[in-house]
């Protein structure tokens, strides 16, 4: 049973509001340590270089999108094995399948309340302390 | 932690910069000059709008936002073509879309039938070619939609990295001999090298270290020690101590235990921890090295202890982007601060040069630096400012497009130079001058087709809008290949009221620029485009409160083109301290061509004027500053005064009579209209190093006050001559 403190996420999302929206529901939860990336391609390097108990990215982004990042996280020698949760705005049921397929844990639809971000991340991980 | 409210104010700068790029991505779509992301960059634009307008709670604009995007995502997905009639429709939803965020910004209630117009029109667009689109509802879909997909589940207790044999932690031990940094080999390429492989994490040991007197610069003195965590092979680690390994102490260990690689003869006692962290810096590269592994390593000290985080708080390992969202604010002060740093170090100089000789060299040489580095600073600062015009050119086609709709013409718009930066302020101020300019050129300028195919000119009128840097200025050229000025409609108008002598004799060049006098305007029918009366006066007179100037040609029958040259920046410049008589004034150098002291002799009068001086050929007219600006004659013998050359426009040149310079400084700019709204002749004020208040010049106002005194009627002419392109002139003079 994992402490909320200790746990490590990775926040992925082009807009800094959403980032930060995020970041504050993960602080409402209890999570402390906070990494953020703009970008597919700086997640990565953050992902390639820090310990990392979760990924939470948004999936509409330019250049490289969710899906993608998604893929290179789990072809990555010590990502791949990080939980994933995909967020999307749309309810498209062939992404989130796509996700799925692609080694997703879970997906989220925008906006999203700290419970239900809890909830998902529970579902992956376990039951919160 | 960032507020609630900060992080709306976030989000509707977002907005901001997401409507730009919805309407350049809309417009390159409509010219056809699309590339294949753009539909997709204005569909993600819309999506980021809606998705943080939900989070955010602004649900009016949600609803309109939403519908927008579905059609955007018809048309990325190919469902929906991307024609000029379905852009039209777009591009007024863009505007209500602007408008619904202004009022979710201000907080106002947005009437429920706000935008229902285009709203409607776009959910046609849905239900046209059979295209099934959700736009009905909105589509936070319930859980219950995704169920039977397979998610991989995950528990946390799996998540222990050394279970696979992916990631290993080594100790690493490594201390340079001598003969490594005798063959040249370098420390930190070792470090980085390992630094590629995994998370390094290393702490230097100092002992060694002796006093920087018996520092040897070629010895090291210097080991490391400490972990590296990776799921790179033993191999791999030992690659990147290849050419080094006999020249200095390696140790690569595992858990402990030792391995092979060891040269033999020299392992070291594996179990000793690892040496505190140094307080001091060691050699510069290195701690930079070591401090970005280290936040790697202690992420949790870093984020646990920083309660109240900034946002974008991603440290050193991750590059981060090359931008970065500052409030405008801080800018502005920091730029402030570097005023008064001028201001001071200008004062510093004064001081210093009143000091006797043998105390002040020295002081003097550091002052240098010290004047070298605030420059640099101020460029730094100022170019933070800087915005590319683009940000007020992309305004533009859309205009063209919808004035020319409007008028009946076919209009084209060319941009050049549109990555040209300039400050901000003066960006901001461009906005309406251009506008005017560019309806004025729809308007009356450019002909309507059938009109142009008589004259045997293309159909489609150009508009070629363009700006560059010249001469420590930014010069916007807006030309048009319409019918130009009419130069016999314009002396009509103008003597019909009365702004021009009944009988007076005018150049072509001075019947053009008539029509900047107030209350100009030539429309016969005031249309509601442009003939309200705004005439370009007011565009002038815009553009000269920045402190630019505004020039018009025109030829009948073929085009007009009018030029605005604006100063880089309004708040810092360099300056050149003059004295006329008892007064201090500063004069801007970009408006300096050449200062000089010319012998009486080579200064000739001619009657009714200063005198004109003898420039390598040229005659140069010369005005008096201390008439220019009515002070009392000055003391000093002519032969003494100094001449200032300086540019009044079009190439010609005018010398500036005054009685000392004092001196070369850099100056703050500061505003005097508050106080004494807006003067004839000076642009500005500022505080000297002696601290003393000194105006500064409006070289260009200053060339119109020569012009205008027609007492120097010589003057008048010298100039007249020089403006129609005569550089030099033979006449004889006494």
């Amino acid at each position: 049973m994992p402490a909320a403190a200790v746990l490590k996420v990775l926040v992925v999302d082009d807009q800094n509001s959403v980032r930060q929206m995020t970041r504050m529901t993960l602080e409402q939860i209890g999570v402390r340590v906070i990494h953020e990336a703009e970008n597919g391609k700086t997640a990565m390097d953050t992902a390639a270089l820090q310990p990392l108990d979760l990924i939470i990215s948004d999936y509409n982004m330019p250049e490289m999108d969710g899906l993608e990042l998604l893929r290179a996280v789990r072809g990555h020698p010590s990502a791949r094995k990080v939980p994933f949760i995909l967020l999307t705005g749309r309810g498209d049921r062939e992404l989130v399948v796509k996700a799925a397929q692609a080694g997703a844990n879970n997906y989220l639809i925008k906006p999203f309340t700290a419970d239900i971000l809890r909830q998902k991340i529970e579902q992956v991980m376990g039951k919160l302390s | 932690m960032a507020s609630l409210d900060q992080l709306k104010a976030t989000f509707f700068d977002e907005c901001s910069e997401a409507l730009q790029q919805i309407e350049a991505g809309l417009t390159d779509l409509r010219e056809g000059a699309a590339s294949e992301d753009t539909i997709n960059a204005v569909f993600r634009s819309v999506h980021s709008v809606k998705g943080g307008a939900g989070i955010f709670g602004f649900d009016g604009l949600v609803g309109f936002a939403h519908v927008f995007e579905t059609v955007l995502d018809a048309m990325r997905s190919g469902k929906l073509a991307a024609t000029p009639d379905i852009v039209d429709v777009l591009l007024p939803a863009n505007d209500v879309l602007s408008d619904l965020i202004a009022m979710s910004r201000s907080g106002e209630a947005i009437p429920p039938d706000l935008g229902h117009e285009s709203r409607a029109a776009l959910e046609q667009l849905l239900h046209s070619d059979g295209v099934r689109g959700d736009a009905g509802g909105d589509d936070s879909a319930a859980p219950a939609d995704f169920e039977g997909i397979d998610f991989t589940p995950v528990r946390f207790d799996e998540l222990d990295e050394n279970a696979d044999g992916g990631e290993q932690t080594y100790q690493i031990v490594f201390r340079p001999k001598p003969e490594m940094l005798k063959k040249a080999n370098e420390p930190l390429y070792i470090v980085r090298e390992l630094r590629k492989l995994g998370t390094l994490d290393l702490v230097a040991e100092l002992d060694k270290l002796p006093s920087l007197e018996q520092l040897e610069y070629d010895h090291p003195y210097l080991g490391w020690t400490g972990t590296l965590r990776t799921t790179a092979k033993r191999e791999q680690i030992d690659e990147v101590f290849e050419f080094v390994t006999g020249d200095c102490e390696i140790e690569i260990t595992r858990d402990g235990r030792a391995e092979a690689s060891d040269p033999p003869g020299e392992i070291v006692e594996t179990n000793s921890p690892p040496i505190q962290p140094a307080a001091m810096p060691v050699a510069g590269d290195l701690r930079n090295e070591r401090a970005a592994p280290a936040a790697a390593a202690n992420p949790e000290v870093e984020s646990a202890g920083a309660a109240p985080s900034r946002p974008a708080s991603v440290k050193a390992p991750a590059a981060g982007a090359t931008t970065t969202r500052v409030e405008l604010e801080k800018i502005d002060r920091v730029v402030n601060m570097v005023g008064e740093l001028v201001i001071a170090q200008a004062m510093l100089g004064q001081v210093v040069h009143s000091l006797p000789e043998d105390v002040s060299g020295r002081l003097a040489q550091v002052l240098e630096e010290v004047v070298h580095h605030t420059r640099e600073l101020k460029d730094s600062v100022m170019s933070m400012r800087a915005q590319p015009v683009n940000a007020v050119f992309q305004r533009m086609p859309r205009l063209v497009r919808e004035l020319a709709t409007k008028t009946g013409k076919k209009v084209r718009l060319e941009l050049a130079g549109e990555n040209t930066e300039v400050d901000r302020s003066i960006v901001e101020r461009l906005g309406d001058p251009l506008t005017h300019i560019i309806r004025n050129s729809i308007d009356h300028g450019i002909e309507l087709p059938a009109d142009r195919q008589i004259s045997g000119k293309a159909e489609e009128g150009i508009i070629r809008l363009a700006a560059e840097h010249r001469g420590g200025r930014i010069v916007i050229s807006i030309s048009d290949d319409g019918a130009g000025i009419n130069p016999d409609r314009v002396l009509k108008k103008a003597r019909d009221q009365g702004l021009v002598g009944a009988d007076a004799v005018l150049s072509d060049d001075e019947i053009n620029n008539l029509v900047f006098m107030p209350g100009f305007s030539t429309a016969e029918k005031v249309s509601d485009i442009s003939g309200r009366g705004v005439g370009m006066d007011v565009v002038r007179r815009n553009i000269q409160d920045v402190g630019g100037r505004i020039s018009l040609k025109s030829e009948r029958g073929r085009g007009m083109t009018i030029q605005l040259a604006l100063p880089l920046t309004l708040a810092v410049m360099d300056g050149m301290v003059i004295r006329v008589s008892q007064e201090t004034y500063v004069m801007p150098m970009s408006a300096i061509v050449e200062c000089l002291r010319p012998p009486a002799s080579d200064v000739h009068n001619l009657i009714g004027t200063s005198g004109m001086l003898r420039l390598r050929g040229n005659l140069v007219p010369l005005v008096q500053l201390c008439d220019l600006l009515d002070i009392s004659s000055t003391l000093t013998a002519s032969d003494e005064r100094v001449v200032i050359i300086t540019d009044a426009g079009e190439g010609a040149h005018f010398g500036i009579v005054v009685d000392e310079l004092l001196g070369h400084q850099q100056v703050v700019v500061k505003s005097i209209e508050e106080s004494y709204g807006s003067v004839p002749g000076i642009a500005g004020a500022t505080i000297l190093g002696n601290g003393r208040v000194a105006f500064i010049l409006d070289v260009e106002k200053l060339s119109d006050l020569a012009n205008s005194q027609n007492v120097q009627a010589g003057l008048q002419a010298g100039l007249g001559r020089f403006a129609n392109g005569e550089s030099k002139m033979t006449a004889t003079v006494n």
